[in-house]
């Protein structure tokens, strides 16, 4: 048992904690945005996995790392372009748009990837992936240093993203239009701003974030490797962060921090349980934890119920709309 | 005033065409720098329609605006707003979860080091507004967390911080209580008499046309029938005008006296979508052949006293009886089986399935009855279309006809098709809700005329409305209610329109004595 | 009796095909293929003989049957984005049913499997959907993530308990033994005589949702629940017996696959068949008639694109690009005509105004 607990809570269950959060992380990001900009968007799963090759065709054909990265951004951004296309321009449900962008992107990825790399996949090309980064000093503290030193360069972008992400969404004009977008967007229209843009800003934000996170799954994650279906629901999984941190973009990097760490815990306990039965922790949490925050809200209402049994509370102000 | 007033707003022959309806038509105006205008008429008259041009919401199909005596090129809020236009929508346009200051200075927001939302400055230009103008509110509070009447004022602010000199109101005093209308007319003769601005007040209300207005312009079907000085109108002319008929409400005949206790509630106590006590301790009754009418100023608790009564919303306490059977814990079906039906406050929301044909929201309640249902449970459509068609002509329905889907009828027709529904379950008691709400004259007095005959055939009627005519026109009890409790209880013809509004505000109140022991 | 062919739904389908053919085209081009060959081995892919033509069917009945379940889900207002958890755990339940049972006769172990797999797929719906109407649990999000638990379980029981380790196979439970199979309707095809049990659910369903006093209360209540609840309808009984339903649907189309095609559970039994089957339903504007041709459609270009691979080695992806073409055209469709509308509208209201200054002008 001690056994057990000493390889949960080994430093090494942190390092991979935070590789496995920071796809999630990113996604979710992007996923906040759109999410802030009034759109439910459930494509994400297929954004990542079109960031994913578009990194490794990049690092493949640029030969640098950097250059797949890049690649997989600016891909993203077209991504980001043709979703708002449909689902703000030609007023598509964005339910049929993401869920076609990800069978799209799945049919998309594979045939690019057998028409280049034949149909065996990247196993035997030489592609270029991101190198982990030793801190100085840091590098050297015992366990902490362990786990936040030696990590590929996307990991700590990631990092400095929320710091920006956070910032823009709740320090800037523009974060306070693209929330005011998804919450009563003829507030901006009356104002003289197109909540339509804000609505195309944010997709192409989210369009760039998963893209990132894409490239970082096959340069980063997996060493330059693309895997058809590498996405592997992670899209998913970043849109329950998204959900769960109500938008917020730090909080969605924390609660993807939650699902690395069931990962982590997946992956070391192996010998002991069936990683796949660990490997559904993670969703089933996000289930538990939904029902959680409803029913929560929903006590608080009704213990103010209870209140208003006993004691005379003031009445409701006079705002029934 | 000068002799030769200054023009501010100029139009010129403007006409709005939406698919099918001709909301403006031919439309010339002008507006002058100082006075407070009142456009006036009855719902869909097109007054609203006029206003949003000028605001540049949408452009005209044809005709132009001159501003200053400029002509406006561009339709678009922003340009509305650069020429000093600024409009309080009737829906108030404001974030829910932002403060007041962030969204006064929305669109113009005070920056730090070129990028950031000076939310410091924000609250200060806030108060400073408050200081300039009088308005007071909370800089840093949210809007979901204040009341319409304060919502209302930052609404005022935020176009002044725009630098509006012409104010555009919609409807403002549709959800405020008499108190924020004196207080809302106040700031209106301020700004007015200080800043020299121009008000165009659009309103049906034609009390405080006379009591705010310098000229009013009266709109009918889409078209400016009458324009005058409201010093030289009355209010009799001004009604007249805006219906094309002299209006006279005959008073409705009443037969019969009042029977069984039908509906009877006792100490009950709701809460509203916040979770906030909305009705506390109400308790009243009525009897069969007779209408008992709630006066209240929106959002005192009568919405969710209704919605309790019909099993919609849940009781915290107390007892709801309907003949005889307490009905608190029912299912609203369950509540309908008893014998009450239920015309509801919001008809698009609650009252019809706007995608479905009139003859489906017609037979609503009796798909399983024996008449309808047929073998394996399919639904006899040659016999419903029968029975549909000879209600729709009955309840003289128009517009869609039987297969078209009820979201493209008008207000009216759309109430019919509600009431229609309604009273064909001929059922002993109803509880009706703002019948008339939002819908033309014609309607109404055939909606007041089949609630008159109802009572006369003996159904016992609980009936809320936000209309004061509508309440003394109909009703053989007054109740008032003032934030979820009740303040007065009356009958008809023992209190005038003017005295109940003490009633309706809480200033005072009356205990419910042995009225109802009649 | 009302029969509205929809032509314009019609037309826009058409169009959308022929767009998506198109781009199709040019993709194979740029890949250096040649889009007639391509295209000629993708139709004798998919009609050259009884073989292909059954497998197309057999898909189309995968999909529609799929499709069928998330319109019943959306009638009444709930978006059952599990089915294909619920696929899966009715096809591993109901093959391990076979292995379990094996040696009784085919006319208890088919009734008890086909039993097996509706309730296993049913009851794993219930949860979202009672979720949904006691707390009113997003049950897009929760159903999403209960696709992701039963994936894991089944990869779990197939690589674990219920592995049959004679299998040279990683993960799958044992092989039904022959006298369980379906009858195959051509040789060598997946189409067995199940594709006529499947219509028949199918129509039934037709027959329940559009002309029954049920199907009436279902629509009001995915409508406007508000106002079917406020009529009087039982509107969280509805929702959660149509989420059972369409749960039991997809259960059951997983059991198909199992006894017509597969005659094991291993992870090809789905391949995320539901996800396709869902946007079939929802360019289908949740019609039933619709859904039934447009999965035809799609099987024909996933089964005659598997032909494509081997006769013009084009990666048989190319269908899935398409296919999403086709979604997304059929997707913009009312978003391109309400613009093109709005557009003459103005126009046309613009050329009446005028008209009438003149005739005012002519008058005065």
């Amino acid at each position: 048992m001690i056994e057990i607990l000493a390889q949960v809570f080994s430093a090494g269950t942190f390092t991979q904690m935070l590789r496995s959060a920071t796809p999630v992380a990113l996604a979710a990001m992007g996923g906040s945005m759109t999410e802030h900009a009034g759109i439910m968007n459930i494509g994400m799963d297929g954004m990542i996995l079109m960031g994913a090759l578009i990194g490794v065709l990049g690092s493949y054909m640029f030969g640098s790392a950097a250059a797949g990265v890049m690649a997989a951004v600016l891909f993203g951004i077209l991504v980001g372009l043709f979703f708002a296309l449909f689902v703000v321009k030609l007023r598509s449900d964005e339910f049929i748009i993401g869920c076609a962008l990800n069978v799209f992107a799945n049919g998309f990825t594979a045939y690019v990837s057998r028409s280049v790399f034949g149909f065996s996949g990247t196993s035997g090309y030489e592609i270029d992936y991101m190198q982990p980064i030793d801190i100085p000093v840091i590098g050297d503290i015992p366990f902490i240093g362990e786990i936040l030193s030696g990590n590929t360069a996307l990991v700590y972008i990631t990092w400095i993203l929320v710091l920006v992400m956070w910032a823009f969404v709740y320090r800037t004009p523009r974060g306070f239009y693209i929330r005011a977008a998804g919450e009563k967007p003829e507030t901006l229209r009356t104002a003289g701003i197109s909540p339509e843009r804000m609505k195309w800003l944010a997709s192409i934000l989210c369009g760039m974030l998963c893209g990132l996170s894409g490239a970082y799954l096959s340069l980063g994650y997996l060493n330059g490797t693309f895997v058809e279906g590498m996405s592997a629901s992670r899209g998913f999984i970043a849109f329950a962060c998204v959900i769960f941190a109500a938008a917020n973009p730090a909080k969605a990097y924390l609660a993807a921090l939650m699902f690395g760490f069931f990962d982590a815990i997946g992956l070391r306990l192996q010998n002991y349980i069936s990683s796949d039965l660990t490997s559904a922790i993670p969703y089933a949490i996000t289930i538990i934890m939904m029902v959680y925050v409803v029913v929560s809200k929903e006590r608080r209402r009704r213990s103010g119920r209870a209140a208003a049994k006993t004691s005379a509370a003031p009445p409701a102000e006079g705002a029934g709309t | 005033m000068p002799n030769t007033p200054e023009t501010v707003i100029q139009l010129s022959h403007i006409t709005k065409e939406f698919p099918g309806v001709l909301a403006n038509d031919d439309v010339s105006l002008e507006i002058h720098r100082g006075e407070v205008f009142a456009l006036v008429g009855e719902n869909g008259a097109g007054k609203s329609t006029l206003m949003n041009i000028i605001y540049g919401i949408y452009p005209p199909t044809d005709g132009e605006v001159f501003v200053r005596g400029k002509k406006m090129e561009e339709y678009s809020p922003k340009n509305a707003i650069a020429n000093g236009i600024g409009m309080v929508h009737q829906h108030f346009m404001l974030v829910p979860s932002f403060t007041v200051a962030q969204n006064i200075v929305m669109s113009r927001e005070p920056r730090r080091a070129g990028i950031f939302f000076d939310n410091r400055r924000a609250e200060e230009i806030t108060r400073e507004l408050v200081k300039e103008y009088g308005l007071a509110v909370d800089p840093s509070a949210r809007v979901e967390d204040i009341s319409v009447g304060v919502q209302q004022r930052v609404e005022i602010l935020k176009a002044l911080y725009r630098g509006a000199d012409i104010l555009i109101l919609d409807e403002p005093t549709a959800v405020l209580t008499p108190q924020e209308t004196d207080e809302l007319f106040a700031v209106i003769r301020r700004i007015i008499s200080e800043k020299h601005m121009t008000v165009i007040l659009i309103t049906h209300k034609l009390g405080e046309v006379m009591a705010i207005s310098d000229r009013v312009g009266i709109m009918r079907h889409g078209r400016l029938v009458s324009l005058a000085e409201t010093k030289n109108i009355t209010e009799r002319e001004i009604a007249s005008e805006m219906v094309g008929r002299p209006v006279l409400f005959d008073e409705l005949e009443r037969t019969g006296t009042p029977g069984d206790v039908m509906i009877s509630v006792e100490d009950l106590h709701v809460r509203d979508n916040r979770g906030l006590t909305a009705v506390n301790g109400v308790s009243l009754e009525a009897r069969s052949g007779e209408v008992v009418g709630i006066a209240a100023i929106e959002g005192n608790g009568q919405s969710e006293l209704l919605e309790a009564i019909t099993g919609m919303r849940e009781c915290v306490s107390g007892s709801v009886r309907i003949h005889g059977t307490e009905a608190v814990g029912m299912t609203p079906g369950q509540i309908r089986a008893l014998g009450l039906a239920h015309v509801p406050d919001d008809r698009l929301a609650t009252g019809v399935d706007a995608v479905a044909d009139v003859a489906d929201n017609l037979i609503t309640g009796r798909q399983h009855s024996k008449e309808f249902k047929g073998f394996a449970g399919h639904l006899r459509r040659s016999t419903i279309e029968r029975w549909a068609s000879e209600v729709y002509q009955r309840f003289d329905i128009r517009g869609a006809g039987l297969h078209g889907a009820v979201g493209s009828m008008s207000g009216g027709n759309m109430q019919k098709v509600v009431v229609a529904r309604e009273f064909s379950y001929d059922t002993p008691a109803l509880v009706i809700s703002n019948p008339s709400r939002g819908i033309d004259i014609g309607a109404t007095e055939f909606i007041h005329e089949a609630i008159m005959e109802k009572r006369n055939n003996g159904c016992a009627i609980l009936l809320s409305s936000a209309d004061l005519d509508e309440i003394f026109r109909l009703s053989d009890r007054i109740i008032t209610m003032y934030e979820g409790e009740i303040t007065g209880h009356f009958k008809a013809g023992e209190i005038t329109k003017e005295e109940i509004g003490y009633y309706m505000t809480g200033s005072r109140r009356k205990e419910a004595d042995k009225v109802d022991a009649s | 009796m009302r029969v509205k062919i929809n032509y314009r739904y019609i037309a826009s389908l058409a169009a959308s095909l022929a767009v998506a053919l198109l781009i199709g085209a040019v993709i194979l081009m740029v890949s250096g293929f040649n889009p007639v060959e391509a295209y000629s081995a993708l139709l004798s892919g998919a009609f050259s003989n009884a073989r292909h033509i059954g497998d197309v069917l057999e898909y189309a009945m995968v999909l529609c049957l799929c499709g069928v379940a998330c319109n019943i889900g959306s009638r009444v207002g709930i978006f059952n984005v599990g089915g294909e958890g619920q696929l899966l755990l009715g096809a591993i339940v109901s093959a391990q049913i076979g292995v379990v049972l094996n040696g009784l006769t085919p006319w208890v172990v088919i009734p008890v499997a086909a039993l097996g797999a509706a309730l296993t797929g049913g009851l794993y719906a219930l949860l979202p959907g009672w979720l949904k109407v006691k707390h009113n649990v997003n049950e897009v999000i929760t159903t999403i993530m209960l696709n992701n638990i039963a994936e894991f379980v089944c990869e779990f029981l197939a690589k674990g308990p219920w592995k049959n380790p004679d299998n040279n196979i990683v993960a799958g439970t044992g092989n039904l033994p022959t006298e369980y199979w379906f009858t195959r309707l051509a040789t060598g095809s997946n189409l067995t005589t199940v594709f006529f049990v499947a219509t028949i659910m199918t129509v039934l369903t037709w027959y329940i949702m559009q002309k029954t006093a049920t199907g009436y209360e279902m629509r009001l209540t995915g409508d406007n629940p508000r106002f079917a609840r406020f009529a009087g309808i039982k509107t969280d009984k509805l929702v959660i017996i149509g989420m059972l339903v369409s749960g039991m649907l997809c259960g059951l189309a997983g059991m198909f696959r199992v006894y017509g095609a597969e005659h094991i559970y291993k992870a090809s039994i789905s391949n995320d068949y539901y996800f396709e089957a869902l946007t079939v339903a929802m360019i289908a504007k949740y019609q039933i008639p619709a859904t039934a041709v447009i999965s035809v459609i799609f099987a024909v270009l996933k089964i005659g694109a598997q032909g494509m691979e081997t006769a013009a080695g084009v990666p048989n992806q190319i269908y899935l690009i398409i296919q999403t073409v086709v979604i997304f055209c059929m997707a913009a469709e009312s978003g391109i005509f309400d613009g093109l509308k709005r557009r003459a509208e103005d126009k046309a209201a613009k050329a009446a105004a005028r008209l009438r200054e003149k005739e005012g002008a002519a008058h005065d």
